[in-house]
């Protein structure tokens, strides 16, 4: 692509105490695409996400957000600077109401702003604006993955980090989650995803990379990767 | 392997040319106190011999059990009221009175901690705590003995005889600390401290370890306290369950090395000799001394004073049951098979946490030789289905049977026992011991126990560890911890052995070493194997059967090539394709 | 009439007690903290009143807001440099953090007994007594009981309704969430601490109206405050309210059928009790 990348990552290298999980990661996000980290369990991608957003340092490599570098800041200056991260896990707040969540979300936007994004979220998640005053801890799975990215969008973000949305819900759910992907997309917020799931994952993506010890060792469009009979070896540990 | 742990680590020399020659001196010394020393020197070494013996006490059940207890001062009290008591109404000699005094702690010990520990953490500090003041003022309301006017005793001045008996006591602490340092006990002690629940998954019965721990540590405050009132003419409710006496312990074991073997020693002597020092000058200021020592120990040196020694390779911590070099081993006896029905049967198990039902009327049976797959999207059930038949979780109904017996009632520890073994998703290793003695907490308590020293030495070597049998698991790689988990669960030379996701985290080469060592697990006595995983190919070919839950129900249940081929299985969770 | 006596003490004694469990409460919900050293700012603050009181005829209930400021402010510089550094332990930081408010408890109340010297003391304003159909009511306890309340209340509102409060809580019950929000958790770390200590200052500015205070009440107090949010659900604001007034009504009535040091026990023999009967709520009530 020509236009600057959204996100972009150069050699980086990162892990806890005295092991190295990421061995030299490079990769771009275009401004408008949905790109997929995909590898097996233990390949490194909720590292390279936490990294990205903060809550790991990298040793070496740098990570910059529409060129400006991010790496080694906290994570909440990370977001604060634009990247919206939804982590594996989904990290809610239980006793916290969806409303609340997208305030907390939102603190830190102007409220012009902050109502207009409000608009936007409940409208691609309609079941989100019928819950207001429920308390996450009592939604169900796919709401509250609707409500993790939801959350996120509220930071106004120009990059979305989605770490595995796809645990724990049943396919058509996460095809729905994919689907409101396509519509954040269009809004011009790049958007990283990882995902285990092999055929779900490349048919919400456009570009790819395949991770697997720490580094990335295949990258291609999504219809490249989906006929690459490497990908699926990779993936399954083969 | 990949990520090899850092060698080099020193290690602790196993029989240290030191040691006699200083025990000789320490001996000497002692001795010449009450036969030259001034009687100040006496009063002064009885009471450093004192609060070494508390803080020994102490050592045992908040350093080596992990269960910090702000309420030893109960046990003190009640030894020096015993004591005051038979020796004001009774005829008994001192000495005997002292016992006593032992004994009553000893006994309230074991009436009590059945109920305080069953509490963990902070409550069990704040319990402990609670209940040397409820006894305070027990003494003080109820007129037991003199009421909050106290009590007076026929003052006897014998101060080389408290002296005597206070090495006794402090001795016998250093004993009690050695033989938790040193045997299998005490590593079961620390297995606890390290991870209770994975002590329990090991065979450990964990109650028995604590409450054991809780009565040895009562016995040393009862014995001291008594002997405390041997010279006074005087005992009153607030100096005999005085809190600052626990403070006491607590700053001198912290401030020497909690759950060492040397540090109540080194502490106890330090902060005595300085504490003279100090209220030379400021003579009201104790406490202030105490709580500024024990804050500056936890925030820049939290392992003591041993831990800094350590540093420099002093006072190094023996792994237990060790020697020099890794025994040879034997692999485990082939036994003839106890049943012929199924090793596992799960019947209509349903689990239900509020208004989640994680498992739902789940049934399936694992046979002798077979190994039997589970898997199922994230979420579907599958730790809480393995959680319940290990004995983590209690079901809502159903049934489990382990070689033909309902096991549904029994604690996680007697399964283990039994011969049910299970690796846990995250690996639940004991950092602070070493590689060697993670395995040997297991061999102790599995069907091997009777030779558990052998037993152990075989499974370090045959899963790969002889290189780094005495590294602290703190140092090793993801990878080799998720190998360690697989080697406890050999260790327990299980029937069946459960696998938590043992495949997730490793590199091929670990994949495949493990899949090495389970296609052997026959030879090794094991009867069943089931996993539950989610890297499917690394297991696809590995097992006999497969079993799909999704949402909580089985969908399916035959040979993985069927499975796999099923439109259901794939519909419902397969997004890989499998060729 | 007797027991609407009993049950209107209890229920004012309870309203001092919510503040010291609420303020605990939110130390621990947010950095996961028991503070031992809880009682010893409670006591710091209502000696310290007292013997302003004795000095100036200030009235202690101007007192509070200015216990709460100073203390507040001494957490501010307390938080990061004893408890920040322990976070980087993860699992094992709460047995640390233990061990050091442990050893600032002692710091505390030996400055307390520098200061202030041992003796109780008690503040002898408001004495007057209202009646009421045969009940009495002592104006003092009447104030701090209300006083106490409001400003629990005060906190409850302050969490629950303000986008500042909202990100205190979120820190407390996800801190990656948090963080994803852009919310600084470790300013909220702070905050919480801060805040607890200084109400618990303002709960000792209002308690010593009422009960007598030595600088050896610091562990008792600590205790109760602790014993209140183990039986109300730690983190939970509700529970813990109810908590509070019901041992301030358990206390009042023990206080009169028993009498003399039973009171101050009743909390410790509580806490033992429950635990017997109901071992597994305890276990998963802490974190």
């Amino acid at each position: 692509m020509t236009a600057r990348p959204a996100l972009e990552l150069r050699d980086v290298v990162a892990g806890f105490g005295p092991l190295t999980i990421l061995h030299g990661v490079s990769l771009e996000v275009g401004t408008d695409e949905v790109v997929i980290v995909l590898g097996a369990n233990g390949a490194g991608k909720t590292t390279l996400f936490r990294t990205i957003a903060g809550l790991i340092a990298p040793r070496s490599g740098s990570i910059r957000l529409h060129g400006a570098p991010i790496e080694g800041r906290g994570a909440h200056l990370v977001t604060r600077a634009g990247i919206g991260h939804v982590p594996s896990g989904r990290e809610l707040f239980p006793r916290l109401s969806v409303a609340d969540h997208l305030l907390l979300g939102g603190q830190r936007t102007k409220p012009a702003r902050r109502a207009e994004l409000l608009r936007d979220v409940y409208g691609m998640f309609p079941q989100l604006a019928e819950r207001q005053a429920q308390l996450a801890g009592t939604l169900s799975g796919g709401e509250q993955q609707m409500l993790a990215i939801a959350r996120a969008l509220m930071t106004d973000p120009r990059v979305l980090l989605l770490d595995e949305p796809s645990t724990g819900l049943a396919p058509k759910v996460v095809l729905a989650v994919f689907d409101t992907l396509r519509q954040v997309r269009a809004q011009g917020v790049a958007v990283l995803l990882a995902e285990q799931s092999l055929t779900l994952g490349l048919s919400a993506a456009d570009r790819g990379y395949v991770m697997d010890r720490g580094r990335i060792v295949i990258s291609g469009t999504a219809a490249e990767l989906a006929a690459d009979k490497r990908v699926a070896d990779t993936y399954l540990g083969r | 392997m990949s990520e090899i742990a850092a060698k080099g680590a020193p290690h602790p020399r196993f029989r240290n040319p030191r040691l006699l020659p200083a025990a000789v001196l320490a001996a000497a010394v002692l001795a010449a106190i009450p036969v030259f020393g001034s009687a100040y020197a006496v009063q002064f070494g009885t009471d450093i011999l004192t609060f070494t013996a508390l803080a020994y006490g102490w050592n045992l059940i908040s350093g080596f059990t992990g269960y910090l207890s702000f309420g030893q001062v109960a046990f003190y009290g009640l030894g020096a009221y015993t004591v005051g008591l038979l020796v004001t109404d009774t005829a008994v000699p001192w000495p005997l009175a002292v016992c006593g005094g032992g004994v009553v702690g000893v006994i309230a010990a074991a009436l009590l901690g059945p109920v305080m520990l069953r509490l963990r953490g902070i409550l069990f500090a704040l319990g402990a705590f609670g209940l040397a003041r409820i006894l305070g003022v027990a003494f003080s309301d109820f007129a037991l003995a003199g009421g909050g006017n106290g009590m007076t005793l026929p003052a006897e001045l014998t101060p080389t005889a408290v002296y005597v008996f206070m090495a006794c006591v402090a001795l016998a602490g250093f004993l009690a600390n050695l033989w938790f340092a040193r045997s299998g006990f005490g590593l079961d002690a620390m297995a606890v401290r390290e991870d209770e629940d994975a002590a329990g998954a090991l065979g450990i019965n964990t109650t028995k370890v604590k409450v054991v721990a809780y009565i040895l540590s009562a016995l040393f405050p009862a014995l001291v306290g008594g002997l405390v009132a041997w010279n006074r003419s005087y005992l009153d409710p607030p100096s005999m369950f005085d809190p600052t006496i626990d403070l006491q312990s607590v700053v001198f074991v912290l401030f020497g090395g909690i759950g060492t073997l040397w540090g109540p020693l080194l502490g106890s002597v330090v902060l005595m000799v300085v504490d003279e020092e100090f209220l030379v000058h400021f003579p009201d200021l104790a406490l202030l001394l105490f709580g500024l020592v024990v804050i500056v120990t936890v925030l820049l040196f939290p392992g003591g004073l041993v831990s800094l020694a350590n540093k420099r390779g002093w006072l190094l911590r023996r792994p237990v049951l060790a020697q020099s070099a890794l025994p040879v081993g034997e692999p485990p006896a082939a036994e003839a098979a106890e049943s012929l029905g199924p090793v596992l049967e799960v019947r209509n198990l349903t689990v239900r946490f509020g208004g989640l039902t994680a498992v739902n009327e789940v049934s399936f049976s694992v046979g002798r030789g077979e190994m039997l797959a589970i898997i199922g999207a994230n979420g579907a059930g599958k730790t809480t289905l393995f959680n319940t038949i290990t004995g983590f979780v209690v079901p809502t109904s159903g049934d489990v049977l382990f070689l033909g017996r309902s096991v549904a009632a029994l604690p996680a520890w007697r399964r283990a026992q039994l011969g049910m073994a299970r690796s846990f998703q995250i690996p639940r290793v004991m950092a602070a011991l070493t590689v060697w003695e993670n395995v040997l907490v297991a061999a102790r308590h599995g069907r091997q126990r009777h030779r558990a020293v052998a037993h152990a030495a075989w499974v370090v070597r045959t899963v790969g560890f002889a290189e780094m049998w005495r590294e602290p698991v703190s140092r090793l790689s993801p990878g080799h911890q998720r190998l360690l988990e697989f080697a406890r669960v050999l260790a327990l030379n299980p029937e069946l052995v459960l696998l938590d996701e043992v495949m997730a985290g490793m590199t091929r080469e670990e994949q495949e070493e493990v899949r090495a060592v389970v296609r052997r697990l026959r030879e090794y006595g094991v009867a069943a194997v089931a996993f539950v995983e989610h890297v499917i190919a690394a297991i696809s070919d590995l097992s006999d059967r497969m079993v799909v839950l999704d949402f909580g129900r089985k969908i399916a249940d035959d040979t993985p090539a069927r499975v796999l081929a099923d439109p259901a299985v794939v519909r419902a969770y397969l997004g890989a394709p499998q060729e | 009439m007797l027991a609407a006596q009993l049950i209107i003490d209890g229920v004012l004694l309870g309203g001092t007690y919510v503040l010291v469990a609420q303020s605990l409460n939110l130390i621990f919900g947010v950095m996961g903290v028991v503070n031992l050293a809880h009682g010893s700012f409670i006591v710091l603050s209502g000696l310290f009143t007292a013997w302003f009181f004795g000095l100036y005829g200030v009235s202690p209930l101007l007192l509070v807001p200015l216990t709460f400021a100073v203390v507040f402010a001494a957490g501010v510089v307390l938080q990061p440099v004893l408890l920040e550094p322990l976070v980087k332990y993860g699992r094992r930081m709460e047995l640390m953090s233990l061990m050091v408010t442990f050893g600032l408890n002692y710091v505390l109340v030996e400055i307390a007994l520098q200061a202030f010297g041992s003796n109780y003391v008690t503040v002898p304003y408001l004495q007057g007594v209202w009646s009421w159909h045969g009940i009495t009511v002592s104006q003092s306890l009447v104030a701090a009981g209300a006083l106490g309340g409001l400003l629990a209340l005060l906190l409850h509102l302050g969490l629950n309704r303000t986008t500042f409060g909202k990100s205190l809580l979120a820190a407390s019950q996800s801190e990656v969430g948090a963080l994803s929000c852009g919310i600084d958790v470790r300013r909220m770390r702070l905050a919480a601490f801060a805040v607890g200590v200084g109400l618990a200052a303002a709960a000792g500015a209002l308690l010593v109206l009422v009960l007598p205070m030595a600088a050896e009440s610091a562990d008792q107090l600590t205790i109760l405050a602790f014993v209140i949010i183990a039986l109300g659900g730690l983190g939970n604001y509700r529970g813990v309210a109810v908590a509070a007034l019901l041992l301030g009504l358990a206390q009042s009535a023990m206080g009169f059928l028993v009498g003399g040091d039973a009171e101050t026990v009743l909390p410790y023999l509580l806490l033992i009790l429950f635990m017997a009967a109901r071992p597994k709520r305890f276990a998963r009530a802490v974190r």
